[in-house]
């Protein structure tokens, strides 16, 4: 039998995996992949508690947060590719511009 | 309605003048310019016969509200009473004169349309001064007439000279402005009006009894007040700018610097007498300044070269006696030397001007001489208009200075010195002026070959103005023939009850003013005329005896005889350099320190340095931001971490 603790551990799982994608992974579009993978930790958990307490308000958020992060991925994507038009390179080892 | 059409013509003038027609010929734009002017005259003499057929009774013509805050209140009211009329007939009449002449002497200039439109916005603000019937209204037509004339002062603006010039008198008239501002703030703050019909019921009403502050406030509003009219009718100490406003065209000098503008303070006293009547050490320090002015402008004309100069420096000293009168409480005699010098200085002024155009703008009397031949009606008026400055018995400015001294001898003992210092004026006017037209118009030609050959009288559009000058010179001062000299069929005409219903001494102060109304014993009368008449005499025959052949052996003689003198009397008294060192360098020097030092040194310094002091500041921390995504991730991971810890255990 599946539970909800089940679900949780994935999502803490994935989550976390986005977390370290986004701490260490060099190449921006690998980071940009990894923020991806933490919201989609969050749906998950979303959706669980919508299961759990039988009401839609959960998979509700869902469909807002999935709306969201296409948006802002394009976004990200784009600045991504004004980055390397710029500068010539993804690498965020390169991307230092803000040191003060 | 007719009466809105004098303030509107000249207004139009300068609209249609400045704003619209620009590409117009000059023709245009001096018939377009007259015409207005000449239209206003029309309107004005229409209203003032109205006017006088109605009563004349003084009258408020209400116009639109302007200011009201609380209890304050200006609005567009103005006064047509008898003052107000004369003056009226004066600025649009005379300015008429003035304006068809201009055309003449700016035939060759390009850009009349420029000075057209000045000089008619000039006449429309002159009339809002006259006709405004609250001091805030007087003080738009004294700012606008203070800026027309800066205008036409630096009308040839290319030249650095003249453009200072303008700067010059707008300066020194600010001086002025602060006075009357304060005597406009002063007036609100004890009186709660600005209205002058309102003020002078309020004084003159038998049941309002001023209190002892407010006796104590009129002879401050009345010095403010004065301290305004001698910036605009230059007086001591304030009169430096008018010699140097000579840098404008020479209608400009006939118009503005000695027929109306400068008259405006006399003006303004006139018009709030009941109120000077009330303070009579402001009547002393009045009469003394005049008297002072009076003489001193004189004595520097005796030396002057230039033939403008010499008439500026008459200008102020006629003005001076303007105020001398007012100051002992004679205001209508004031008025009336304001009418006649008007008349006569417009006419010296404008034939200088010919004389100026014929000599091809050469203004220096020591190459003239001898234009008798060349110019004989110009010629003629100008020994009219020089005749009336000099008071030669029968001339108009034989009665109406007469009077003034007349009035400065009753005005009791404390009045004599004033009137010795008068009298001695008039003694030196009549050198100076009778050496101007000694210089000018008798004598061999001094002028240089190619001068000498085109000297040739003016056109008739000149000389015409001209000659309606020199009759009213000629023919104005038998409105106020003095008791002793009978003229059948003139002593209803008497100017002194002209202006009878104007000025008014409060009951207060009657005792005090008594001898305005007193009777004298006709020989006392006969006497004082017969002194000035003799000064006058001996003064002008010196002057034809040193003068009639150019610089001769005595002026020569006499100027070597007095070398600290005369160098004294040629440079002014070196007023202006002592201005120039102990005021306007001074001044120049705290202004570079205030710019140097406290602005750019001390209140940039402050704002700079607040934010230099933040960079720094940040400086010091920012070597935590090493820019690196991850290590800022890190960190903020971390943080997470510790506050969920904190949070949850």
């Amino acid at each position: 039998m599946v539970s909800i603790n089940h679900y949780l551990v994935l999502a803490t799982f994935m989550f976390l995996c986005g977390t370290l994608g986004v701490l260490f992974r060099r190449n921006l579009l690998l980071v940009l992949m990894s923020i991806e993978l933490m919201l989609n930790s969050v749906n998950l958990v979303f959706v669980s508690g919508s299961r759990l307490l039988g009401n839609l308000d959960g998979q509700v958020m869902v469909f807002f947060i999935i709306t969201v992060a296409a948006c802002e991925a394009g976004v990200g994507l784009a600045m991504v590719i004004a980055l390397f038009r710029r500068y010539g390179t993804v690498d965020t080892n390169f991307l230092r511009i803000l040191r003060g | 309605m007719l009466f809105w059409l004098i303030l509107f013509f000249p207004l139009l003038g300068a609209f249609l003048n400045g704003l619209v027609l620009r590409k117009v010929s000059p023709t245009v734009s001096h018939i377009l310019g007259t015409s207005a002017l000449i239209a206003a005259f029309v309107c004005a003499l229409l209203t003032y016969l109205q006017f006088l057929a109605g009563g004349g009774q003084a009258q408020v013509i209400t116009g639109m509200e302007w200011i009201e805050a609380g209890t304050f209140k200006a609005p567009f009211n103005f006064i047509l009473d008898r003052l107000s009329g004369l003056m009226l007939l004066i600025i649009t009449g005379i300015g008429s004169l003035i304006h068809i002449y201009a055309g003449g002497y700016m035939h060759e200039e390009k850009a009349t349309y420029r000075f057209f439109s000045y000089l008619n916005l000039f006449v429309f603000m002159m009339l809002l001064l006259v006709l405004g019937d609250n001091l805030l209204v007087m003080f738009i037509g004294w700012e606008g007439v203070g800026l027309c004339s800066y205008l036409l002062i630096g009308y040839w603006y290319e030249d650095d000279k003249n453009a200072a010039a303008g700067m010059k008198a707008f300066l020194v008239n600010r001086i002025g402005d602060i006075g009357f501002l304060l005597g406009i703030f002063l007036t609100f703050k004890y009186f709660h009006t600005v209205s002058f019909s309102e003020l002078k019921q309020m004084i003159l009403s038998a049941g309002a009894q001023l209190n002892g502050e407010q006796i104590e406030a009129i002879g401050w509003i009345t010095l403010a007040l004065f301290v305004g009219a001698c910036g605009k009718s230059a007086q001591m100490p304030l009169y430096v700018w008018l010699p140097d406003a000579m840098a404008g065209p020479t209608p400009v000098s006939a118009l503005i610097h000695a027929a109306t503008m400068v008259t405006a303070g006399i003006y303004m006293m006139t018009r709030l007498n009941f109120l000077f009547y009330l303070a009579p050490t402001t009547q002393m320090i009045v009469a003394s300044v005049g008297a002072v002015t009076a003489l001193f402008a004189a004595t520097i004309a005796l030396v002057q070269y230039d033939i403008k100069k010499v008439l500026a420096y008459s200008t102020v000293s006629q003005l001076g006696y303007m105020v001398l009168g007012c100051g002992v409480g004679a205001y209508s005699a004031g008025v009336f030397h304001l009418f006649t010098h008007a008349c006569f200085k417009a006419l010296l002024f404008l034939g200088a001007g010919s004389v100026i155009v014929a000599m091809h703008h050469k203004q220096d009397m020591r190459e003239m001489g001898g234009l008798r031949k060349y110019m004989p009606v110009t010629h003629l008026v100008m020994l009219i208009g020089v005749l009336a400055i000099i008071g030669f018995p029968g001339l108009s400015g034989f009665f109406s200075k007469d009077e003034i001294l007349w009035r400065a001898w009753t005005g009791g003992d404390q009045y004599h010195i004033q009137w010795g210092l008068g009298a001695l004026a008039a003694v030196c006017t009549s050198f100076y002026m009778v050496r101007l037209l000694m210089l000018t118009f008798y004598g061999k030609n001094r002028s240089d070959h190619h001068t000498q050959e085109h000297l040739h009288e003016t056109s008739v559009v000149m000389w015409g103005p001209l000659v309606v000058l020199a009759i009213l010179s000629a023919a104005v001062g038998y409105l106020n023939v003095p008791h002793i000299i009978h003229i059948p069929g003139l002593t209803n005409l008497l100017f002194e009850h002209y202006l009878d219903p104007v000025i008014s001494i409060p009951p207060q102060v009657a005792e005090h003013w008594h001898h305005l109304h007193a009777e004298y014993p006709q020989s006392l009368e006969w006497a004082i005329m017969a002194v000035s008449v003799a000064g006058m005499a001996i003064s002008s025959l010196l002057a034809i005896s040193m003068y009639s052949n150019g610089f001769g052996r005595i002026a020569n003689s006499l100027g070597s005889a007095f070398k600290g003198a005369h160098r004294v009397l040629t440079n002014k008294y070196y007023v202006d350099e002592f201005y120039d060192s102990y005021i306007v360098t001074p001044l120049r020097d705290m202004s570079q320190f205030l710019w140097k030092v406290v602005d750019v040194l001390i209140i940039d310094g402050i704002v700079n340095g607040v934010g230099q002091a933040f960079m720094l500041i940040g400086g010091l921390s920012s070597f935590r931001m090493s820019g690196s995504l991850h290590r800022h991730g890190m960190v903020m991971v971390v943080g997470i971490i510790c506050m969920l810890t904190v949070l949850f255990f």
